[in-house]
């Protein structure tokens, strides 16, 4: 949906866009005068038609519903060439981060491998598990095979403060 | 000098290579590496999800790393550089959300103060270890390779918060990269991200970005790609045969990490730089290294 649509058939919300502005500290969309910096850098612009300044308007006006909702805060790669360059002090992606954490508090729809991370976390630690290396000639190897140190474990006192941590906002 | 070390997830579960070199290299440059206890992920891969949770484990963290009493924390991984350098400026600004987090570390008996410094590994071995030791210790000249630096965005970005190096035009790997003899070109895709973190929801769309580079890479008729990242070496290396059917086109290029270059040139054994579980082809590379 472009702002055009929403414009005309949508209302803003001042209650949300406060909301989303508490998230984000000292970089704030009203400063943007929309010089479009951003989104020509944005890789995510290329092969996911991401527009960060798209987003930092969107949010400014009081769309945030339909931004939250609409999936497209998910393309982007993280590259943080946008923060990087607003002449403005934006950040359009700290925006679009603190649009991904209000999708999570209000039970939108969020990719897999997202919430993976989280609940990979809370079980062993990390986001990953050790696996065993294959090398080109496909032989295995394990961490202990290479003579590397073994890793920490989470305590439970770590995993209780952890969620604690996450039901914070 | 002794520092710390925080290794994150992908290194120590994944990326065994990094880790070999680096524990292989540093201690002969000067640099005692000391472990942590009961650190987890730096935090970076939850920022989408809960800020606070984010701030928590890298706060955790830093805590852990500074009751160690050292002054330095090494972090070789540019997604665990952002989460401290993220956490570190957030909680500089704001005492009240420092408070809060340091109430949630207190279960454990933590406490984040903000005393330790974050050096990531390009900058250690720049501005600490410098030029003149780490030539000394190299015995091989790499003047037959012509090698492209892949810095890693969040090595360099964002800048404000503790500027090592120069975000537009970064010099720290191609300096390192120079000083063992080969060739650094600039190529115009210097900047472009490796994709990783779109794993998580646009899994194409991120081998598309590797793809991508690697091609244009290999295109300009370079040796090898040369990264300090484990994410971005997964999608180049170990990923480069998958990523090479989004573009379309065969992709033959080997990829290493600095510290395995820099083992390279000290004369060290392949093995001890885990040359031998990079998936990519680093035989030719090798080969021409002698
Ligand atoms: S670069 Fe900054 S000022 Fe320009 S459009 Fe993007 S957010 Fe707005
Ligand atoms: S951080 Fe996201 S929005 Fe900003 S330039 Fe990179 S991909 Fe685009």
């Amino acid at each position: 949906m472009t702002i055009t649509d929403l414009m005309t058939t949508k209302k803003p919300d001042s209650k949300l866009r406060l909301k989303v502005l508490e998230k984000i500290g000292e970089h704030k969309p009203y400063n943007c005068f929309q010089c479009i910096r951003c989104t020509s850098g944005c890789p995510a612009m290329k092969m996911l038609e991401l527009k960060p300044h798209e987003i930092v308007n969107l949010a400014k006006l009081g769309f945030i519903e339909d931004v939250v909702n609409s999936g497209i805060i998910w393309t982007c790669a993280m590259c943080l060439k946008c923060k990087e360059r607003c002449p403005q002090e934006v950040a359009p992606v700290d925006l679009i981060l603190a649009l991904r954490n209000l999708a999570v508090e209000m039970e939108a729809k969020i990719p897999e491998g997202h919430l993976k991370n989280v609940s990979m976390i809370l079980e062993t630690g990390f986001i990953l598990t050790p696996r065993e290396a294959i090398t080109r000639k496909l032989e295995k190897y394990s961490r202990d095979k290479l003579g590397l140190p073994k890793l920490p474990k989470p305590s439970e006192k770590f995993k209780a403060t952890f969620l604690k941590a996450l039901g914070t906002s | 000098m002794r520092t710390a070390v925080f290794w994150g997830c992908v290194i120590p579960n994944a990326q065994y290579a990094y880790e070999l070199s680096v524990r292989e290299v540093l201690p002969r440059l000067g640099v005692e590496l000391v472990d942590l206890e009961d650190v987890s992920c730096c935090g970076t891969p939850i920022m989408s999800v809960n800020m606070n949770a984010f701030l928590y484990l890298a706060a955790r963290n830093l805590a852990i790393a500074e009751k160690t009493g050292l002054k330095t924390l090494l972090v070789p991984c540019s997604g665990c550089r952002l989460s401290f350098s993220e956490a570190m400026h957030y909680l500089r600004r704001d005492e009240k959300l420092q408070e809060k987090i340091n109430s949630l570390l207190k279960d454990e008996g933590l406490e984040y103060t903000g005393t330790i410094r974050m050096r990531f590994i390009t900058d250690l071995l720049c501005n600490v270890v410098k030029k003149e030791y780490i030539q000394k210790l190299t015995k091989k000249t790499l003047n037959e390779l012509k090698l492209a630096s892949h810095y890693g965005c969040h090595a360099i970005r964002p800048s404000s918060i503790e500027r090592t190096d120069d975000p537009e035009n970064p010099r720290n790997l191609d300096d390192l990269i120079g000083w063992l003899g080969a060739r650094s070109e600039a190529y115009p895709e210097k900047l472009d991200c490796c994709g990783s973190l779109l794993l998580w929801s646009h899994h194409d769309a991120a081998f598309t970005f590797a793809g991508l580079k690697l091609k244009a890479i290999q295109d300009r008729g370079f040796d090898g790609v040369v990264v300090t990242c484990p994410a971005c070496h997964m999608m180049f290396d170990e990923r480069q045969k998958a990523v090479a059917s989004t573009v379309g086109s065969k992709l033959d290029l080997p990829v290493l990490y600095y510290t395995q270059l820099l083992g390279l040139a000290m004369g060290i054994e392949e093995e001890k730089l885990g040359l031998h579980l990079n998936r990519s082809p680093v035989d030719k590379l090798l080969e021409k290294i002698g």
